[in-house]
């Protein structure tokens, strides 16, 4: 069955009746209707609209402001929040370079145990024998003693051994005896001094004290049990504490004594621990090399080479003794030289060298090249030679990827390029190498570029994106605000309008008292209240909405109200009277849509001024808070002095933004009311 | 005329009344514990006189904080009637000296803007009625639109932008240069007065727009009423036509609202104040809203809404006082 369109076949007869009658006449007559073009209301306010260019160029504003907000997120690439990332070039602290004054321990022969405190105690002690220009330093101790001893220059060796008390020599405090009150007794604990009781008998009281006797001082001090005293005198000689070992030991260490040096005797050794006017003597078994101890780093001539502290360990005992050494099958030969110690390996290269500059990466990596090690210790020697705390130089360093990256070659060498290097002296004998490196940071305050059109702000996110967002909250908060207002406004003003008498005057009041509530400053205080508790970003976006609602209706219900009396008097109202429609209809059916272009004018252009007070409430930073774009917050993260001077891409577009958004409302606004009611068109 | 002001007033007040109630019912419900905080804040702070007991006790006495809100508030009316306005807790010195010191500031940032604002806008305003729809009519259109849609904050940091970050004029805020102390009196006064040009200028830019355009529909009015055409047909010269019998005529209206817009050269400027740092009653009142220093904020928005029903009692006034045609009643 063919289908039947009635519309399309009433339009082609209309067609061919139009096109007879033109053929017969060839002209209208006056009062002819297709001569005259009747418009809808609608279609008439549209076309005196579009005839104000003024507003078309709002509306076209406003257009591509929507597009931009609520459609531009769905295309653009970037979100709010998204935090942006580059590799850029920091001038950063490269390297380190000092001339090693501590001394660092290796292992030597690790079943041998060494104590905590001497270990700590080397650097001091290596120092003390540097100012005595010792060579040897013995640490006496009962049970086992240390030796110190410089093998070569700036190389130290730590050595225990195992000793024994043997005497004491020179003045020592001896315990001659317990002296009782009670029994007036005195109980000897070496050979009987005769005499010394009596003495003690007419001379001990008190605490403590000394009296002579028969030449002698003697002291005593109260003792452990009650009434008891410890009297002691000082001796002078040698006391033994063991066995007396072999006749001429006392001449032995007399002369010993008076050199102050440790002795041979009888094949044993002997050491002195001297203490004030006393000396112990000890008798010590063979040293044991237990550490060395140097101030020596390691530079390998190849870098990137780690070498276990064994190997440091052997090369530098093999430096002592001069001999080769063997570490992982390798055998390795040293070459002592001035101030420093080369390493040769099987083939006579020079494999690695011991020397007391370190120069090092500023994260203490030994990374860095030996030529670019020379390099640098060469300067500062330059730098020492010509007085000067801070120099530059140019050395060749890895280059760096685009990424941060280290560029290699096809045999994975680092590619190398020329650096200019600053050197700044920072302490006595330490240096610090500046340079640029490429590091990986939060991209802020990017100008515009390509990829960011509008440039990033502090945090690192995209302005334009933001924007976007901004826009969308923006103008949402704008309409939002003004639907509240003109809800409130309409009840409110058709109520007072249509009831009259004490209901419009108790509305009428209340419009009046929310007149004159200064609303800024009630929303600062709001923002700062909120502020207070710590109230989140969305509810008060809310919140913020709610009061500016609550504030702005007033404006809306006194134009409504004055309308609905002026139109509560026509004709078609008391037909609706005697008609009987319900009051709520009478008011919001028939009352209401006559009011509905003043409404419509009046909301436009109130858009603008809340949009602004969005902005400027954002902008103080007491309307909607920082991770959430508006355009007052995007404003508001560069309102510091210098950013203001020094990130006007920021904030000039944004600005502008804001003003063409109200400007748009505004024209719009004025051409909607010369559109509705072009008698009042000024 | 009297018996109708009398009315009006009695009318403001109780206007007054109930705007102060519920500001008072928002600083009431400031959040939980803020009265004992600020006591014990204000007690600790390095030359306090009062302890935090007395402090409270104060803070309540002074503002009813522990009564009920209608009691609470009839309490705080009641001591700020009798002229007892509290100490201020930001600068701990008399809420009435706080004004005292800070008004005169904004009064004359306001004074000096009004006076910009009348000399430009509204010859620009009667230009833009005489030619209607002409360049120049289009040209005042945009220009008053762009002014009344520009955000203070914005203009004010456009400005600062401009004339001192690149040019170097201006100071970017404050009220004295730094060598304020070695100046002589006259050159203190210049100084002062060069921080206030670029203040002036904002608020000046962002009130021309809308008198502008208030000048230029009234003109037009007028220019289109009866007895204009009736001078002109008489063959009066278009120059006496404008400036006698329309400008006359034009200045009705618009000597009332400026009239009524008086009272408000007191009330500050609070963004533009604060952003250039000018220490006017807007500023301060600003600072005492991000601290929450009640005692200056319940006065300040008294202050503002005193002000406010004053400007719109004298701006009905002067109607009737203008145009004899009115009739008050």
């Amino acid at each position: 069955m063919a289908s039947y369109d009635l519309n399309e076949v009433l339009k082609k007869r209309a067609a061919q009746k139009e096109g007879m009658a033109a053929q017969t006449d060839g002209s209208l007559a006056l009062d002819d209707v297709s001569r005259v073009k009747v418009l809808s209301p609608g279609r008439q306010v549209f076309k005196r609209f579009i005839r104000n260019r003024l507003a078309v160029c709002g509306s076209v504003i406003l257009i591509i402001m929507f597009v931009f907000s609520f459609l531009g997120p769905f295309f653009y690439p970037y979100g709010q929040k998204q935090i942006f990332y580059k590799h850029d070039k920091q001038n950063v602290n490269y390297a380190l370079a000092k001339e090693n004054t501590a001394y660092n321990g290796y292992e030597i022969d690790a079943s041998l145990p060494v104590e905590r405190n001497i270990i700590n105690a080397m650097n001091s002690n290596i120092k003390k024998m540097i100012e005595a220009g010792q060579d040897e330093l013995t640490l006496p101790g009962e049970g086992v003693s240390y030796l110190i001893r410089k093998e070569i220059p700036s190389v130290y060796t730590l050595s225990t051994m195992e000793s024994s008390l043997v005497c004491s020599a020179g003045n020592s405090v001896v315990k001659v005896g317990t002296y009782s009150m009670v029994g007036k007794k005195l109980e000897f604990s070496v050979d009987e001094i005769p005499g010394l009781a009596d003495a003690a008998a007419k001379e001990v009281k008190g605490v403590s004290g000394s009296f002579t006797a028969d030449g002698v001082e003697y002291q005593f001090t109260r003792g452990e049990k009650p009434k008891t005293y410890d009297i002691s005198c000082e001796m002078n000689g040698i006391v033994y504490t063991g066995e007396k070992p072999g006749d001429g030991f006392e001449k032995a260490l007399d002369t010993a004594l008076s050199s102050g040096s440790s002795f041979a005797f009888e094949g044993k050794q002997y050491i002195l621990d001297i203490k004030g006017s006393r000396t112990d003597v000890y008798e010590a078994g063979e040293p044991a090399a237990a550490r060395v101890f140097t101030k020596y780093t390691l530079d390998t001539y190849e870098s990137g080479v780690s070498l276990p502290d064994d190997f440091r360990a052997l090369a530098l005992m093999a430096a002592v003794s001069g001999d080769s050494f063997t570490c992982d099958g390798i055998t390795y030969k040293t070459v002592p030289e001035n101030e420093a110690i080369i390493i040769l390996d099987e083939d006579g290269n020079e494999f690695a060298e011991f020397n007391s500059f370190s120069v090092r990466r500023y994260s203490g990596e030994d990374t860095m090249s030996y030529a670019l090690k020379k390099a640098i210790s060469a300067k500062v020697e330059e730098m020492l030679l010509a007085d000067v705390k801070t120099d530059v130089m140019t050395a060749e360093i890895p280059l760096q990827e685009e990424d941060g990256s280290y560029m290699t070659d096809e045999n994975g060498e680092f590619v190398l390029s020329e650096t200019e290097m600053k050197i700044t002296q920072r302490l006595a004998g330490e240096y610090v190498i500046n340079c640029d490196q490429i590091n990986f940071i939060i991209d802020i305050f990017a100008s515009p570029s390509g990829t960011h059109v509008l440039g990033t702000d502090g945090d690192g996110f995209d302005v334009l994106a933001r924007i976007m967002y901004g826009g969308r909250i923006s103008l949402m908060v704008g309409f939002i605000v003004v639907l509240i207002e003109t809800v409130l406004g309409v009840i409110m003003g058709g109520i007072a309008g249509y009831f009259g008498g004490w209901v419009d005057n108790l509305i009428m009041r209340l419009v009046d008292i929310f007149y004159c509530l200064p609303s800024l400053p009630i929303m600062i205080i709001l923002g700062a209240m909120m502020d207070a508790i710590r109230l989140d970003t969305y509810i008060r976006l809310m919140v913020m909405m709610a009061a500016l609602g609550l504030m702005g209706w007033a404006g809306v219900a006194r134009m409504v109200r004055g309308q609905i009396l002026s139109l509560r008097e026509q004709e078609f109202m008391v037909a609706t009277e005697a008609t009987g429609i319900r009051i709520k209809a009478r008011i919001f059916r028939h009352l209401v849509p006559n009011v509905m272009p003043q409404l419509i004018v009046i909301a436009t252009m109130s858009l603008g001024g809340v949009i602004i007070t969005e902005s400027t409430l954002s902008y103080l930073g007491l309307g909607v808070k920082h991770p959430l774009a508006t355009w007052g917050t995007i404003i508001n993260s560069v309102s510091s002095a210098s950013a203001m001077a020094h990130y006007a891409f920021i904030w000039i577009p944004v600005g502008l933004l804001i003003c063409l958004t109200v400007i748009a409302f505004n024209f719009v606004g004025d051409g909607l009311r010369d559109a509705y009611d072009p008698k009042a068109k000024r | 005329m009297l018996k109708y002001t009398i009315k009006r007033i009695l009318y403001s007040v109780i206007i007054l009344f109930f705007v102060m109630f519920i500001i008072y019912v928002l600083m009431y419900n400031m959040p939980m514990g803020y009265i004992e905080t600020k006591a014990r804040e204000l007690a600790s702070r390095p030359g306090a006189t009062k302890s935090y007991a007395e402090w409270l006790a104060d803070l309540n006495a002074q503002y009813g904080m522990n009564q009920g809100v209608v009691k609470g508030y009839l309490t705080w009316l009641k001591s700020a009637l009798t002229g007892n306005w509290g100490d201020n807790w930001a600068w701990t010195i008399p809420v009435t000296q706080e004004f005292h010191n800070t008004v005169w500031y904004s009064f004359i940032l306001g004074l000096v803007s009004f006076i910009l604002e009348i000399i430009i806008a509204i010859p620009l305003g009667i230009t833009a009625a005489k030619k209607q729809y002409s360049f120049t009519d289009y040209f005042t259109t945009v220009v008053s639109m762009i002014c009344i849609s520009m955000p203070t904050f914005f203009l004010a940091t456009l400005l600062k932008y401009i004339f001192s970050v690149k040019l170097g004029w201006f100071d970017l805020s404050g009220m004295q240069g730094r060598d304020y102390m070695n100046l002589s009196e006259f050159g203190k006064f210049l100084d002062v007065a060069k921080h206030f040009v670029l203040p002036a200028v904002t608020l000046t830019i962002i009130s021309i727009g809308s008198l502008m355009r208030y000048t230029r529909t009234n003109m037009l009015e007028v220019l289109n009423a009866d007895y204009i055409r009736t001078a002109r047909a008489k063959g009066v010269p278009e120059k006496r036509v404008i400036n006698y019998h329309a400008f006359r005529n034009t200045l009705i209206p618009l000597v009332t609202t400026l009239g009524g817009s008086l009272p408000h050269l007191f009330a500050g400027a609070l963004i533009t104040e604060t952003l250039f740092s000018i220490r006017g009653i807007g500023f301060a009142s600003y600072n005492s809203m991000i601290q929450g220093d009640i005692p200056f904020i319940m006065f300040y928005l008294a202050f503002i809404s005193i002000l406010t029903l004053l400007g719109n009692l004298i701006s009905d006034l002067l109607y009737a006082v203008v145009d004899p045609r009115v009739r008050l009643s």
